[in-house]
């Protein structure tokens, strides 16, 4: 913890120190989250890599404000998270989409609720629904589109918001393999659009590579980091080249060792 | 979704057209049929009798109105009574199913009203209300309201939590999550308590009618009964058969416009 501590503290945005998160069951206390420390810097892409169940979820869902940490302290820019925020958006992996609204609806939804005018707040989502190359689809409902689409509408409710922070708990999980290669693709061009800082789950290796500037493998259940790797490989990222797939090698070599 | 829980299923509007039409005109063969060869004759009339004496009274009179002016009588009580009954429903469904306590609160006694049907407050409506239009619209509103209530809580309940977590992150604050998420996401779950409701008010305004009125389709078969006219008894029953059918098409058209959302494109 201290090493982490020690490093630029100004600079980061969401500040996690020794957080723990347990449920209680049936069979009694659960613990997923053990002394979990992380910071993630302004404008930085980072990403939680670790295996299926390992407390990912909870993680995303702790930084967001949907849950409360059961101990430690996990701050967003200086001050303890006790609920959710827009300043703070969250890309669902089951995109948490409002059906009855179209995308217009949906992106400009979180304007509507600060009592944005009709006029701006159309005008604001708009940029976004452009953004991620959902021009022409305005007026569909999200039953309409494919499941890349409405996790492209998910991403603009999010950023329409202008929050601090992109918090993205495996986007593109439910999406097939050829969707989610141009899903990645997109999500880096409309980063690199518009820096955020995001942080950014998956237990897809190629995914992570591709798209971090940092990862943060995480031990399976009860979820702690376990090895951080600074990712500075060009971008867009080549897949096939060498560097990529030594790191690729290397991590796929930690988790196995974890699980 | 539904796929692979019906057997047959088709999404052919001439062909399901063309079914629905053999079927009615089987019918009414069979009707004619056993009224014009077996004893049934004697006991009701058959089906093109009863089809003029319709097209007779339809603008002409039975009893003191026509049997528009009937359909009309009945409808205004339903009207009322099913939309004070559905939207006080609706509304104490949804509280007792985003507010927990209002749950606890109302839950235990709507268990223990709801199982009564309409009709048994007959008599305590006619106390209270006297024999006027007051009595008949207490009764459709009972019919109304329970049948709303259940479903609009269970809708209310059923919302994806992670949709609600969206708005909250979107910056939605407790209020506006139940106006524009619990309220518009309930909407299949409240339509399915109405299609219930208005098939139960208009069963209900006839019940109400028969005990005691002096207009309205419900009147019609009564004082057939008490006139000893099968015909106009039986035109009685077509036109509430006819009537309830179109209600029910209605329900669905509004349903289909409101919740277009809720079905896939394809």
């Amino acid at each position: 913890m201290s090493m982490e501590q020690e490093r630029g503290i100004e600079s980061s945005i969401i500040e996690c120190a020794g957080v723990c998160k347990s449920f209680k069951t049936p069979e009694g206390e659960h613990q997923v989250i053990k002394d979990f420390n992380l910071q993630a810097k302004e404008n930085e892409f980072l990403v939680l890599f670790g295996p299926g169940q390992c407390g990912k979820t909870t993680m995303i869902n702790l930084i967001a404000g949907f849950e409360k940490v059961s101990g430690g302290s996990l701050k967003f820019m200086g001050k303890e998270i006790t609920k959710p925020d827009p300043s703070r958006g969250v890309v669902f992996q089951s995109t948490a989409l409002f059906p009855w609204m179209t995308t217009m609806g949906n992106v400009e939804y979180g304007l509507k609720m600060a009592g944005v005018k009709k006029e701006e707040r159309q005008k604001r989502a708009q940029n976004y629904i452009d953004l991620v190359g959902l021009q022409g689809f305005e007026k569909s409902y999200p039953v309409q589109l494919s499941g890349g689409m409405r996790q492209r509408v998910g991403i603009a409710r999010a950023y329409c918001n202008e929050p601090k922070v992109m918090l993205m708990d495996e986007p593109f999980g439910a999406l097939d393999a050829q969707t989610r290669y141009l899903m990645q693709e997109e999500l880096q061009r409309i980063w690199e659009a518009e820096k955020r800082t995001v942080i950014f789950v998956t237990n897809n290796i190629e995914e992570a590579l591709y798209l971090a500037d940092r990862i943060l493998v995480l031990t399976n259940c009860p979820a702690t980091v376990k090895k951080e790797y600074i990712i500075d490989l060009p971008r867009p990222r080549n897949l096939v080249s060498p560097e990529f797939l030594a790191l690729r090698k290397e991590i796929t070599g930690i988790m196995d060792s974890t699980l | 979704m539904k796929k692979g829980v019906l057997k047959y299923r088709t999404s052919d509007k001439t062909v399901n057209a063309v079914c629905a039409c053999i079927a009615i005109g089987l019918f009414l063969i069979l009707w004619y049929w056993g009224t014009a060869a077996t004893k049934l004759g004697m006991m009701i009339p058959g089906p093109i009798e009863v089809l003029q004496a319709i097209g007779r009274g339809l603008f002409g009179k039975v009893g003191r109105h026509s049997i528009i002016a009937h359909v009309g009588y009945s409808m205004m009580r339903v009207m009322v009574g099913f939309a004070i009954g559905s939207l006080v429903g609706v509304a104490l469904g949804l509280l007792m199913g985003w507010y927990g306590i209002a749950e606890a609160i109302f839950n235990p006694l709507f268990r223990i009203i709801r199982p009564i049907p309409p009709i048994a407050w007959i008599p305590i409506s006619i106390i209270w209300f006297g024999l006027g239009e007051d009595a008949k619209i207490f009764l459709i509103f009972l019919a109304a309201f329970s049948n709303t209530t259940l479903n609009s809580m269970a809708g209310a309940k059923s919302v994806d939590p992670e949709v609600i977590n969206a708005a909250k992150m979107l910056g939605a604050s407790e209020r506006q999550i139940f106006t524009t998420i619990v309220l518009p996401a309930s909407v299949p779950s409240i339509f399915a308590g109405l299609q219930v409701a208005i098939s139960s008010s208009w069963a209900t305004v006839l019940a109400a009618e028969m005990v005691r009125s002096s207009e309205g389709l419900g009147w019609m078969i009564v004082a057939g009964m008490n006139n000893n006219d099968m015909i106009q008894i039986l035109s009685g029953i077509v036109m509430i058969g006819i009537v309830g059918f179109i209600l029910a098409i209605i329900m669905r058209k509004a349903e289909e416009v409101l919740c277009r959302w809720n079905k896939s494109g394809e």
